[in-house]
């Protein structure tokens, strides 16, 4: 307990120490507002276009959308500061973390906190609302249950990614490409039903870089699809466990990492 | 004074070595790309067997020249880094394996960047820390009175810490390091780049928080004042490892007929003076440091025979400074009396 308020307080810092550059704290929201919206855009303009995509219907794709662009936003709220996490070990910044009496993976989160990340959260909270409501979903116990579920497991499958790639930096300090393919370019991957893809890219986006447990998978099973199972039906019901075991593998590298760190000269 | 097996040491490292592994990268961008598929690693040798205990109450000085290994020593001491071999252990702990517990009794300042929130005003930094390590608002408000009034913090406490003077920051920074009253204290080139009146300060204050408070500190400098002001004890590194380990008195004494002389030359000298009894040890342009080792008797003459041969505009006569002696001592390593690699004594 004492040390959520530590955290919450290390938060509300930086976001203070944030707003003191208020015309860059704007932009940014704004700059995240446009990101969504082209992307939902081009998405419509295709539907427009195909009606449907392999299969699936406008409503199941903006369900699709919804689970991705919600797990993203959830993810960058809190994970956002490790975008820019070679920096941190770069300018040295990150030894601090290790002298003080709290978890070194807290105090880089919680001590850059963004709070203009909350914007990606709403956006994403709005498109899973009016993608649940658009794809026509039979809501039923199992599925009102199952739900927060694949949500908390989604969040932990992009939480893991992004941890495990910012924590190559201990290795080759310079990690910046690697975050930006990892972490944005990688969700245009799953804006589409993964089926779409041929078998080396799903065998890819399900066993060596499961991002398809996010939204394609559970969105299988929220949206009754049947005829067009990949690989085994229960992967539709995997999601929680792939998040489970993913980010505690991330939490392994890590700390392998930390261990690994060669800090900066001087 | 070195290092003894089974002694009760504050601060212990017991033949630490660090090192890294870099890879080769060529110049521009070619050789960035080739470095991307080569192998070819470099292995630097940071600190090699460095060993010393540090009792309670002691203020060490660990000087050495850039690339000699004290940051890293001090960063394996703080538990930033892990060594590749040998063992660390502050009041016990061993710092890299046990970060948490190291970092309540210890403070850390790194001279070359501020632990303060760069955009807050510095009262928020402190109030953060305060916090972080779980100080109560008593113990707190007391330790600021004296921190306040130490290290002349009065009327800085409101301002935004990017607007502070590297002197004003540096003050702040090590008050930040004592919020929470630590034992021991790491202080890495805390005067680097300050004035000679933000220099003095911060040496009163460090002198009490040593006297009285028994507070053990570390300091890594390059300001030979610091040294000879503060140190008591001295540890000299070169390249990786420990040259000389003593106190700082004692290093003066060893040379006790030397004396230095700086003579300002008209013109920059083609070639080194050719007066015998003088050993040039350093050069700066027109200036120079030259070395009387014998004793003074033969000193009047030996400047004599100088001026008569070279044109030297100013001359002055001193004793030796730390400074010059530790140069002295990364000279001729081997030469010097009484060197010997640290040993381990049996109980």
């Amino acid at each position: 307990m004492e040390t959520l308020k530590i955290y919450a307080t290390l938060a509300l810092l930086s976001v203070r120490a944030r707003m003191e550059y208020k015309a860059s704290f704007l932009l940014f929201l704004v700059a995240i507002f446009f990101f969504y919206l082209a992307q939902l855009g081009l998405l419509i303009v295709v539907l427009a276009r195909f009606k449907e995509i392999h299969g699936w219907r406008t409503g199941e794709i903006a369900f699709l959308f919804g689970l991705a662009t919600f797990s993203q936003g959830f993810t960058t709220l809190f994970f956002n500061a490790l975008v820019n996490f070679d920096q941190m070990l770069i300018q040295g910044e990150f030894d601090r973390t290790l002298v003080r009496p709290l978890s070194p993976l807290g105090q880089v989160v919680f001590s850059r906190f963004e709070a203009s990340t909350v914007a990606h959260f709403f956006l994403g909270t709005a498109a899973l609302y009016y993608g649940a409501k658009y794809s026509g979903i039979e809501w039923s116990l199992k599925k009102d249950l199952f739900l927060p579920f694949v949500i908390v497991g989604g969040v932990m499958i992009q939480s893991a990614t992004r941890l495990a790639v910012s924590a190559v930096a201990f290795w080759t300090l310079r990690n910046s490409s690697l975050v930006h393919i990892v972490v944005f370019s990688s969700r245009e991957f799953i804006l589409y039903p993964v089926s779409i893809y041929n078998h080396g890219v799903q065998f890819f986006l399900t066993f060596l870089f499961p991002i398809a447990f996010v939204n394609f998978y559970p969105a299988q099973y929220f949206l009754d699809k049947t005829g067009e199972n990949l690989f085994h039906p229960a992967l539709q019901m995997a999601t929680p466990l792939v998040g489970a075991i993913l980010f505690a593998l991330s939490l392994y590298v890590w700390k392998r990492g930390i261990g690994h760190y060669q800090s900066s000269g001087s | 004074m070195r290092y003894h097996l089974g002694m009760a040491y504050t601060i212990e490292a017991q033949n630490l070595v660090k090192t890294f592994t870099v890879n080769e990268s060529g110049k521009g961008l070619l050789g960035a790309v080739k470095a991307l598929f080569s192998t070819k690693k470099r292995i630097v040798h940071a600190v090699e067997n460095v060993s010393f205990g540090i009792r309670q109450g002691e203020f060490v000085g660990y000087v050495g020249e850039n690339g000699a290994g004290k940051s890293t020593t001090i960063k394996i001491l703080t538990g930033i880094l892990v060594p590749t071999g040998g063992v660390a252990r502050v009041n016990g702990v061993v710092p890299y394996e046990n970060r948490r517990d190291n970092s309540k009794n210890i403070g850390v300042v790194f001279g070359q960047r501020t632990q303060l929130w760069w955009d807050l005003p510095v009262r928020e930094s402190f109030e953060i820390l305060r916090v972080i390590y779980r100080v109560s608002k008593g113990d707190f408000d007391a330790m600021m009175a004296r921190l306040t009034k130490g290290l002349g913090l009065d009327g800085l406490m409101e301002m935004p810490v990017r607007k502070l003077s590297l002197g004003q920051r540096m003050r702040c920074d090590i008050a930040a390091s004592l919020v929470h009253r630590p034992t021991v204290l790491f202080l890495d080139e805390p005067t680097i780049g300050l004035d000679v009146l933000a220099k003095e300060n911060i040496r009163s204050f460090l002198r009490e928080l040593n006297g009285k408070d028994g507070t053990t500190i570390i300091l890594t400098t390059h300001d030979m004042n610091d040294i000879e002001q503060l140190c008591k004890r001295l540890i000299i590194l070169d390249k990786g490892r420990v040259i000389h380990d003593g106190p700082t008195e004692e290093l003066k004494k060893r040379f006790p007929h030397d004396k230095i002389i700086e003579v300002d030359f008209e013109s920059e000298l083609a070639s080194l003076p050719l007066v015998p009894e003088l050993e040039p040890i350093r050069r700066e342009g027109k200036k120079m440091w030259l070395r009387h080792a014998h004793d003074s008797s033969g000193l009047a003459l030996a400047i004599g025979k100088l001026a008569s041969l070279y044109p030297v505009k100013d001359l002055s006569v001193r004793e030796p400074s730390v400074e010059i002696i530790i140069r002295s001592i990364y000279e001729k390593t081997a030469a010097l009396p009484g060197y010997a690699p640290v040993e381990k004594a049996a109980k």
